[in-house]
């Protein structure tokens, strides 16, 4: 009898233990008042230290000489002054915008999809991932138009009225490039608008000076009012729901710059599906980078992510990583068994030419380090590690573009062709586009609520804890 | 307007301010003399309120509407103001044009669902209007349209239901 | 509007002969380059220097090919063979660019490239499988006496932007024009690109490929003539004329 007594009360305990181990381990059964969330996130807005100052300065410093001076240079002297050459004449400015576009991938498949199949770890962060997109899509807009050779007629890409009667031809995969990421970059402005008007309200009602009259002008007066967030609620749906198609259509169209070319190696049927895997490979494991920076230099960020997100994102990063291996060996498969000799020679040029070492550490980076690490929880939680994991899947997609553009492009149906490509401006405009991104990145981390308090109010009230016989689980209500 | 009162009661809870409603119904208010004001999305089920009339979806599909006329205009007649062949394609190709026409439905789509909220919700509108900074606390108000003669029965009933606070609604700069 | 004389599908495109067309002779070519000289000069192709042209970035419109195997003295070279825009029927280099600035002519039956209108996103280029495109990267310098010798016929291309072999385009209109103020057709040689003209080995013969009893029709016709990548489909419009044998080299 006493054997049982003492292990009753020690599952009495433990019990007590597993609640409050839940209650420490989900943001959504940790709940706080309204008020004091809204406070911790002002305070993370307005908090800024001298290394904030140091470190945006570095950045702006970068853009102007990098990204601005340099392209300036550029375009006053021609592609010349880039590493472009025949055969190889599109080049790392390609590269760029096929990696931002993954990169602005994440925020819409982390906020939308999420939101679509509910799934709750998402609320904290969905405007953290749908910033990237937004910024993401401006680096890659800027590559295009680095990439350009005649950028100061860009202009004649958009379909308007003019009296030549000469409207873009819409048979190039490039027009419809033009249509999709304006399209995207649109809506997904939109939609990062759109859930944070409450939070610019929230921000308007407690702060004043410049930035009471910011945000009381973006706030457009809005007061919470049934009708005000039956409209709103009804728009973030919609958009939710029709954002999806329009990102895989992005990346598709984009895969289809290449897939639609004549080319060994490039004239590939699952091109589409097969970037998509990608960017959402790169973006996914930029949103886990991005996340746990801010998690450890913003204020009061621990509260709102926890390891339990970073877990949630490992995950995702490693259902991910094996599609795209599927993806990529489905499509070397193919390649390889069709017997062609110029897909022949270029595969070989992949894997053993002067580059193949950058063949190797994508299919490493990509696919090995991944399944190696993230299928262990613990590692997941590790923010260090999970960190790494995202960087070098990172550098793996962006190798994965090198690899698709200029190291394909050297090897055609004319040996006598051949050349290789030595990256010139590239170099500084690539970090240019990079400390642009980071710069725009900080600045709206103290611009605008980086945490939608109010999805994640609404997540704390629709959470519960339940008992069905002796274990405490959690529950979920649908408020909607 | 000018021998309606305004009154603002603030509650902290939800179950308080449902009960307040079906109470300003039994006093002879009718919903339309009622606002429920809340820092996050509360369902008008919730509150007992009648349901929410919003014109976004129509603005949405008459978007798309318009954004697939836009999409055929270019699709199919822009093409035939300075015909080209190019690579034996025909004038009009096909498949493109599917790809013309879908990311111009989207575009219209969203353009006018976004629009549309501006619409519906009369954004922006900075003139002063009645509101209390605790809303985006968590707070829920309700905003009541009343006879200054009924104005103590209501006070004293919301008070009784646990309101924080009943007072003149004060149309002030947001 | 010009009439647009599209075939429903593709395959109808393969019983088009063409109208202006090339036959090369490669038993015939000595790799003089002296084509690529004469093109140069006609066509205002602009020298890009040592260093770029070592890069890559030479902006020739006609290039010799010329292989060669082994280590000396075993040395093994391939013939010669100049490589220009096949000026396909069906090309590939049109549909993908976003601004029509490579659209089909309907009257010569050419690939132009209309370069006021090219804003340089290169996508023709990738998509040219004879690699015939070049760009023009800089803004290259044409120092005293060199530009005297514009040939003012033709476009000055400044920086970004694409350029081709245009078949001496601005040649088939001065002949046509002179055929028409005469009253009569085309002669069979009247027509000449620079490239031909400068052959001293006469290899490059030019002509209409829709007048069958035309000198380069009926050679194309020998046993001696292909294409370059028929299985692609793109229907070039220039024939290259050579003997199983090589002659003259080794083998």
């Amino acid at each position: 009898m006493a054997v049982l007594a003492n292990s009753a009360t020690h599952a009495h305990t433990s019990e007590q233990d597993h609640e409050a181990h839940l209650r420490e381990e989900h943001l959504m059964l940790d709940p706080r008042p309204r008020g004091e969330m809204n406070a911790m996130v002002m305070e993370s807005m307005q908090t800024t230290s001298w290394k904030f100052w140091v470190a945006a300065g570095i950045m702006a410093i970068l853009v102007a000489v990098c990204l601005f001076y340099y392209w300036g240079y550029m375009i006053a002297n021609g592609l010349g002054v880039a590493g472009v050459n025949r055969p190889i004449y599109w080049g790392i400015f390609l590269v760029n915008t096929v990696f931002w576009i993954g990169i602005s991938h994440a925020g819409t498949f982390v906020s939308a999809l999420l939101r679509v199949f509910k799934a709750e770890f998402r609320r904290p962060f969905t405007r953290a991932a749908e910033l990237m997109t937004t910024f993401g899509l401006v680096q890659a807009g800027l590559s295009i138009f680095m990439h350009m050779g005649r950028v100061w007629l860009s202009y004649w890409l958009a379909p308007y009225p003019n009296q030549r009667g000469l409207w873009p031809n819409f048979h190039s995969p490039l027009a419809w490039d033009f249509l999709a990421i304006n399209t995207y970059l649109l809506s997904s402005t939109m939609y990062l608008f759109l859930p944070l008007i409450p939070d610019l309200a929230m921000a308007r009602d407690r702060s004043t000076g410049w930035r009471k009259t910011l945000y009381r002008i973006l706030a457009l007066g809005f007061r919470g009012t049934e009708g005000e967030w039956t409209h709103l609620r009804f728009a973030m749906n919609l958009f939710a729901f029709a954002i999806l198609p329009v990102m895989f259509s992005v990346h598709t169209i984009v895969s289809w710059d290449f897939a639609a070319a004549m080319r060994p190696g490039w004239s590939s049927t699952i091109f589409g599906p097969y970037f998509v895997i990608g960017a959402l490979q790169s973006g996914l494991s930029a949103v886990a980078m991005v996340l746990i920076v801010v998690r450890a230099t913003m204020k009061n960020m621990k509260y709102f992510i926890r390891p339990e997100h970073l877990d949630g994102l490992g995950k995702l990063m490693l259902i991910i990583s094996m599609s795209w291996a599927y993806f990529f060996f489905n499509d070397y498969m193919v390649q390889w068994y069709n017997g062609d000799k110029w897909t022949d020679a270029l595969l070989h040029f992949h894997e053993e030419g002067p580059l193949g070492w950058m063949w190797y550490a994508m299919l490493i980076f990509n696919v090995a380090v991944p399944w190696l690490t993230l299928w262990n929880k613990n590692w997941r939680r590790n923010p260090t590690l999970l960190f790494t994991v995202g960087l070098l899947v990172n550098i793996a997609m962006w190798f994965e573009r090198y690899i698709i553009v200029p190291t394909s492009l050297s090897i055609n149906r004319f040996p006598f062709t051949y050349q290789f490509y030595k990256p010139g401006v590239e170099i500084p405009l690539t970090i240019g586009t990079i400390s642009f991104f980071i710069l725009l990145y900080m600045l709206a981390s103290r611009l605008i609520p980086l945490v939608p308090v109010w999805e994640v109010q609404e997540g704390q009230m629709a959470h519960s804890l339940r008992k069905f016989g002796k274990e405490t689980v959690v529950t979920v209500s649908d408020l909607e | 307007m000018t021998d309606k009162n305004m009154l603002l009661a603030v509650f902290s809870d939800l179950d308080p301010a449902a009960h307040a409603v079906e109470k300003l119904r039994e006093l002879g208010l009718g919903d339309e003399h009622l606002n429920v004001i809340s820092g996050i999305p509360i369902t008008e089920a919730m509150m007992g309120r009648p349901h929410q009339w919003t014109n976004v979806p129509r603005l949405a599909l008459g978007g798309a509407l318009g954004g697939f006329l836009l999409g055929a205009y270019l699709a199919f007649v822009t093409p035939t103001t300075y015909p080209l062949n190019v690579g034996g394609q025909p004038v009009i190709p096909g498949p493109p044009s599917v790809v013309v026409l879908f990311e111009l439905t989207m575009l219209g789509m969203l353009i006018s669902t976004f629009v549309g909220v501006f619409l519906d919700s009369r954004f922006p509108s900075y003139t002063p209007k009645e509101y209390v900074p605790e809303i985006s606390d968590g707070r829920i108000a309700i905003l009541i349209e009343c006879d200054p003669a009924q104005e103590v029965a209501i006070e004293s009933a919301m008070t009784a239901l646990g309101a924080e606070s009943v007072k003149h609604a004060e149309a002030q700069t947001l | 509007m010009a009439k647009h004389n599209i075939p429903e599908v593709k395959a109808d495109l393969e019983n088009t002969t063409g109208i202006w067309g090339m036959a090369i002779d490669q038993d015939l070519c000595t790799g003089c380059q002296a084509c690529v000289a004469a093109c140069a000069m006609e066509n205002n192709i602009a020298f890009v220097g040592e260093t770029d042209a070592g890069y890559g970035r030479s902006l020739h419109w006609l290039r010799i090919e010329h292989a060669f195997e082994g280590e000396f003295p075993e040395v093994q070279t391939s013939g010669f063979q100049p490589v220009l825009c096949q000026q396909c029927g069906n090309a590939p280099c049109e549909p993908v660019c976003p601004v029509f600035a490579s659209v089909h002519s309907q009257a010569q039956d050419l690939n132009l490239q209309v370069y006021n209108r090219c804003v340089g996103t290169r996508y023709c280029a990738n998509n040219c499988p004879y690699v015939a495109r070049v760009f023009n990267m800089r803004d290259y310098d044409r120092p005293e006496p060199l530009s005297n010798q514009l040939n003012p016929d033709v476009t000055v291309r400044r920086r970004g932007i694409m350029e081709k072999c245009t078949f001496c385009i601005q040649r088939i209109h001065k002949v046509e024009d002179q055929a028409k103020s005469e009253g009569r057709e085309v002669l069979d040689g009247e027509m000449q690109p620079a490239c031909a003209q400068a052959c001293p080995a006469d290899a490059i013969i030019f002509g209409r490929l829709d007048d069958p009893e035309s000198r380069v029709s009926k050679l194309a016709k020998t046993g001696r003539g292909s294409q370059l990548f028929e299985d692609l489909g793109t229907l070039p419009r220039v024939t290259y004329l050579k003997e199983e044998k090589d002659y003259g080299r080794l083998g």
